[in-house]
This record gives C-alpha cells, structure tokens and sequence, in this order.
C-alpha cells in the first residue's frame, strides 16, 4: 500500500481523538535544528467539522488486537488494516512541516501484537524525528496501557505532551464496553505520568539542565454519551484528574456511532450540546474556581442544556448578586455571567486609574447583555432584577443573547490552551 | 487646540511626535493628522526629520519595549486616524510609565490596544496559515495577501521555525517580500513576478496534504460556519487544502 492510501485510513482513524493543542511547551534548538515550539500553540488550519488543526494527527497502525464496542478499528470490524513505516512516517512530518501545514506530530496507535510492542516502534519515531531530523517541533503521544515504564520513561524524553485516554467515565461502562481493558491498567500509568511530570519540574528547579519529561503535561479524553452517567459523576471525575493526578486537560468526545453493537444507545446525532456545556463546565472547574459540587449534585446531575453552566449557577445564588465591579476582588467578579477570565484582570488593573463606568465596561470586552443583570457600578445598578431570578433566565434565554454553542466551544479551545 | 500636519509616512508621524512632545505644553490637547491636498486644510505642517524620529524611536524602545511593540504593531496596521492617540498614548506612557497600559477605559490607551491586539492577531493566525511550496531549486516560497503589513514580524518568527531551509515570503497586495538565505533576512520590494517552477515532489506532498484534510473530518460534525469563523475565506486563496 503506498503513503497516500495508509495516510487516508491512518488519520481517517485518529480523527476521534479529540486533543489538537500544541500547547505549554517551549522548545527551541540552535544551527541546523529544525523547528520550534511555542508556549501559546498555533492553529494551522481547520477542518470541515471546524475543529482546529495543529499536528499531523494519525495512527502508527490501526490493526488491532482489542475489540471495543464504540472504535472503529476493534478487531472484529472488516477494515483494511495496514501500518506506517518508521521512515515512512518521519519523513512525512518532516515534508509537512517544512511546508508550515503543521505544528508537529500527534502520535496514537491500535494495540497491535503487544502493548510493549506497540509502544516500542512509537517510540523509535519519535526518538529519529528528535534525533536524526533534529525535529524541535510539538509532539504529542499516546502511551498505550500495559506498556512497560522504561518505554513511558523514554517517550516522555522526546515527547512535550503524553496522554492516555480513559475512554470512558467508569469502571463499569469500560467493563461492558471495552472488555479487554481494565480501569487500573488505565489509572497506573496516568498516576506514574503525573507522579514523573512533578518530580522533573521539582529536579528541573534545582539542575537547569535535566532533561525535559513531558513538559507540556498530560491529558486524557472519554467519550460522553456512549454509557449511562451523569455530568455530576463526569465532572467528579474530572475533578480528581485534576486535583490528583495533575492533569492538564480533560477532553470531552461526544459519541459518534460508527458500529452497530447491542451494547450501544441509538443515538440520532452525536450529543453535541451535551458535549459543550461539558467543555464550559470543565473551564469553570480550571479556571473560575468552581467545584463540581457548586455546579451540579446528585439531585440535579445534568447541566441545562439551554444556559451555560455559570449562568445557571447565578441564577440559583441570588444571595452573592449584585457584585460591584469597582469593588468585588477577582474571584468574585470571575463569578459574574458575562466577566471571563481576561475582562476580570482587565478590570482590577484599570480600575486603579478611575471608576469603571458601564461604558467602560463595554470597551473592555465584557458581555454586557448578560452582565448587567448581575453587577452595580460604585453602587449603580444597570438593571433592577436582582431578586427576581426567573426573570433574569427569560431574559436570557431570549434568542441572540446566548452564542451559538458550537463556536463558542471551539473559540475557547484555541484560545486558551 | 492646536492642529499638527506630518507628510503621512511613518518617519513623519513619529519626527512631528517627537516635535510635539518637546514643543507643546499640553500634548494630549492637539490634534495630529496627514497633510490633506485641500485648501482648507488647516494646521501647522511638520516637517519631517529622520534623525528626531530615529532617536524618539529609540529612546521609547529601549525605555518601554513591551509599549514600543504595541505602537509598531499599530502602524503596521497602516490605519489612518490614529496619529493623535498614538500620539497621546506616547506622551501618556513617558508621564506615567508602562503600566498606563492596564487603563484600558482611557480612549488613547484603548485604540492603541485594541488595534495593536488586532494586528497580532493577524500575524499569529498566518504563522499557522502560511504556506510554504518546495521551489524547483530547493528552495521555498509563501505568498499572502494580509489585511495589515505584517511580513516584518512574520519573518522573523520563521527565521526560527524554518532557518535550515531557503525561503521567501510574498505579500502579493504589497508587492513585498522576504528573504532568508539560512543565515541572513532580507526585505525588498517586487517589480513583476512569475510563478517559479515547482520541485518534482511538490504536488505528491500537497496531494496527501489534501488527503489528510479530508479524512481528518469526522462527517457527522460537519460545520461549515465554524470552520469559516475561524479561518475567513479571505485566507483560502493560497491555501493547499482549499485549492
């Protein structure tokens, strides 16, 4: 099989791994190295379901010895099965990137023979790209569970971001559904990353020079609507990732059905709302604040899907409203519907130099139209609702004044990470 | 309030700053625009003097280097209507410090930062959506058609990425371009310009470019208006995978 045929049926199967950042890691090299990496990432381009593309995203081989219900290469699905070469595949990202198409590589692979088998060639690409190309370009990588910890050890050398995917939001679902799988075989790995990643930015403190282990962290992904749970029990979950095992991402894939299998829901349509009120509830657990007993509890264990999750917790805290923008600190003003992250520290750094006038306000990117029901400023309110909640969610709800939810997701992603 | 007059090139804007600052009392009460060829036009016309305009330039860059990069990206733009918040903002910045940065409800201060926010963006988004074909000689060349003049910084930035290869970039509008070597940058202007001829890989490596593309989708996602959002179609022309 040529290049062309195993890049359309490698990446066609990749495309379910949710992560493209190119993120968190700055990497630089000298005279004849080729390539950089920049803290802030870049998109290259975006793809016809609008999700960025920043690294050539593929699978080493898609021939698989596990047989998942939801993955479209589980053994028992007649696909045509096939392999890159390490050359190959070196070459390929290097031709790419030298074109500016890319940021760098993604790298998964199916389990072949062995885990340890599978990992070990993934292993010697990126060890030739790093070494042989002098590649300083993003790569990320998926360690594949079971593998042995001297190979994690050595992708971590030469890899800025490691991931192992949870693929789903329990024990149980991964049981009826990825039988071959165990959720400790998953956990392990993830808890030695976390525990690698925190001893090398400690050693890196004290010895400049120690070599770099997976400086841009790790992630993970599970896919949401392929089994029962609730968006409580996910975002506990999401949670713990974050707190315990330093995680810097959690990826939320909505469930696309590409096999028939009685194990599986019917499902009309991917449940992509489902998947963003996810996503911003995730952000608010990052980077507002929050806890997922704030948000959600196990009376009330889904997210509204017609108002955003910040939005939705203001309106049940009447009690913490109004809040005085020329006044109120920085975690309280991150609280308000409308302030995000940037026009919060836009407004305690300017309003050290004058008050903060609706107007001003405005001029600094904050989101009036949802704003203004919830803040005063020095004492002025713009509107009188704050004790009529149920008001304040029609007005909401009024069509135009929420995005449309897809965008807004996807700004985030590229945004911010 | 006084009216101040430069020539509209970048030297003059900055030697008639440079002349406002040291002469007026109140600098942030003036108003300064390009000369217009009316007859009411009225205003004291500077005179442009490279050398004051080099050593405000200087004198502000080595003073405030993160506002220096916010009035250069400002000019990039190549916005008119913007000489008297510059000018302000300028002026604010030698009274105040670097820190006047953070007043953003201050109308000087905002224009600046939101154009400056503006432009960078437009440089940071083509540092992903530049692309590069391999020239038959081994070398490689990218052509653009940006809303600002930014192949300045955007050459620089791949001076780093790409310096163990020939390039050149194009801004086709402007006729402009770029040369590294691999060891030296150089700017230039471009009288005509004929399609070079390609390297005999080129077309394979931008077919499986395309391929990728395509099957990196998933089709029960497809979103046409978000894919648009955040790549305008303004940016498809020299786009491989849009051909």
């Amino acid at each position: 099989m040529d290049t062309l045929e195993k890049l359309k049926i490698l990446s066609g199967s990749a495309r379910y791994d949710a992560s493209c950042a190119s993120s968190g890691s700055s990497r630089s090299g000298g005279e004849g190295t080729l390539g950089n990496a920049s803290t802030g990432g870049i998109c290259h381009s975006w793809s016809d379901d609008g999700r960025c593309i920043s690294l050539l995203k593929v699978l080493l081989s898609n021939d698989c010895r596990y047989d998942c219900a939801y993955c479209v290469n589980r053994k028992s699905n007649p696909v045509a099965r096939t392999s890159f070469t390490v050359k190959e595949l070196v070459a390929l990202t290097v031709k790419f990137y030298r074109r500016n198409y890319i940021e760098g590589l993604f790298l998964s692979s199916a389990v072949m023979q062995s885990p340890d088998y599978t990992m070990d060639r993934m292993v010697s690409i990126v060890r030739k790209l790093r070494e042989e190309e002098r590649f300083f370009g993003y790569i990320h990588m998926k360690v594949i569970p079971g593998c042995s910890e001297e190979l994690v050890r050595e992708a971590g050398l030469y890899a800025d971001r490691l991931s192992v995917n949870i693929e789903l939001p329990s024990g149980d679902s991964l049981k009826l559904l990825a039988p071959q799988k165990r959720k400790e075989q998953i956990l392990q790995p993830m808890a030695f990353l976390g525990d690698t990643i925190s001893a090398n930015r400690f050693e890196r403190k004290k010895n400049r020079k120690a070599p770099r282990f997976s400086p841009a962290g790790q992630s993970t992904q599970m896919i949401i609507g392929a089994s029962p749970e609730s968006d409580y029990r996910i975002l506990s979950l999401s949670q713990g990732l974050y707190k315990k095992m330093n995680l810097k991402r959690v990826y939320y894939s909505a469930y696309v059905p590409v096999n028939r299998d009685t194990r599986l829901p019917v499902l009309a349509r991917p449940p992509l709302r489902r998947e963003h009120r996810l996503y911003q509830a995730d952000w608010l657990l990052r980077n507002y604040g929050f806890n997922a007993d704030e948000i959600l509890s196990e009376e009330h264990p889904f997210l509204d899907e017609h108002l955003d999750p910040k939005a939705a917790w203001a309106l049940h805290h009447p009690e913490f409203f109004p809040v005085d923008v020329n006044r109120a600190d920085y975690a309280a003003l991150l609280r308000v519907p409308g302030i995000g992250v940037t026009s919060a520290k836009r407004i305690v750094s300017a309003r050290k130099f004058a008050a903060i006038t609706p107007e001003g306000l405005k001029k600094i990117g904050v989101v009036m139209k949802r704003a203004k029901y919830f803040i005063t400023c020095s004492g002025r309110p713009i509107e009188c609702l704050f004790d009529r909640p149920a008001l304040i969610r029609q007005k909401l709800l009024v069509a135009g004044t929420l995005p449309a939810p897809q965008s807004l997701k996807q700004r985030q992603i590229s945004l911010f990470q | 309030m006084n009216r101040y007059r430069y020539d509209g090139t970048v030297e003059g804007l900055f030697s008639a700053i440079d002349h406002i600052l040291r002469h007026e009392t109140d600098p942030q009460s003036v108003e300064l625009k390009p000369q217009q060829q009316t007859l009411f036009d009225e205003g004291v016309y500077i005179v442009t003097n490279a050398e004051r305009a080099d050593i405000l330039v200087r004198r502000f860059s080595t003073a405030y280097p993160e506002n220096a990069s916010q009035v250069m990206y400002c000019v990039l733009s190549e916005k008119e209507g913007l000489e008297t918040s510059l000018l302000r903002y300028i002026h604010m910045v030698s009274l105040y410090g670097s820190r006047i940065e953070a007043y953003l409800t201050h109308p000087a201060v905002h224009d600046v930062h939101f154009l400056a926010r503006k432009v960078a963006r437009e440089a940071h988004r083509l540092k992903g959506l530049l692309r590069f074909a391999m020239l038959e000689d081994g070398s490689y060349l990218a052509r653009m058609e940006p809303d600002f003049n930014i192949i300045q910084p955007l050459s620089r930035f791949f001076t780093q990425r790409l310096r163990t290869q020939e390039w050149f970039i194009y801004d086709v509008k402007r006729s402009l371009v770029s040369h590294w070597d691999g060891k030296k940058l150089d700017f230039g202007t471009l009288e005509s310009f004929h399609s070079p001829e390609l390297a005999d890989e080129e077309p394979e490596v931008q077919r499986l470019w395309r391929a990728f593309f395509r099957h990196i989708a998933i089709p029960e996602r497809k979103n046409a208006a978000l894919q648009r959002s955040f790549m305008p179609i303004k940016y498809w022309k020299y786009l491989v995978e849009k051909e």
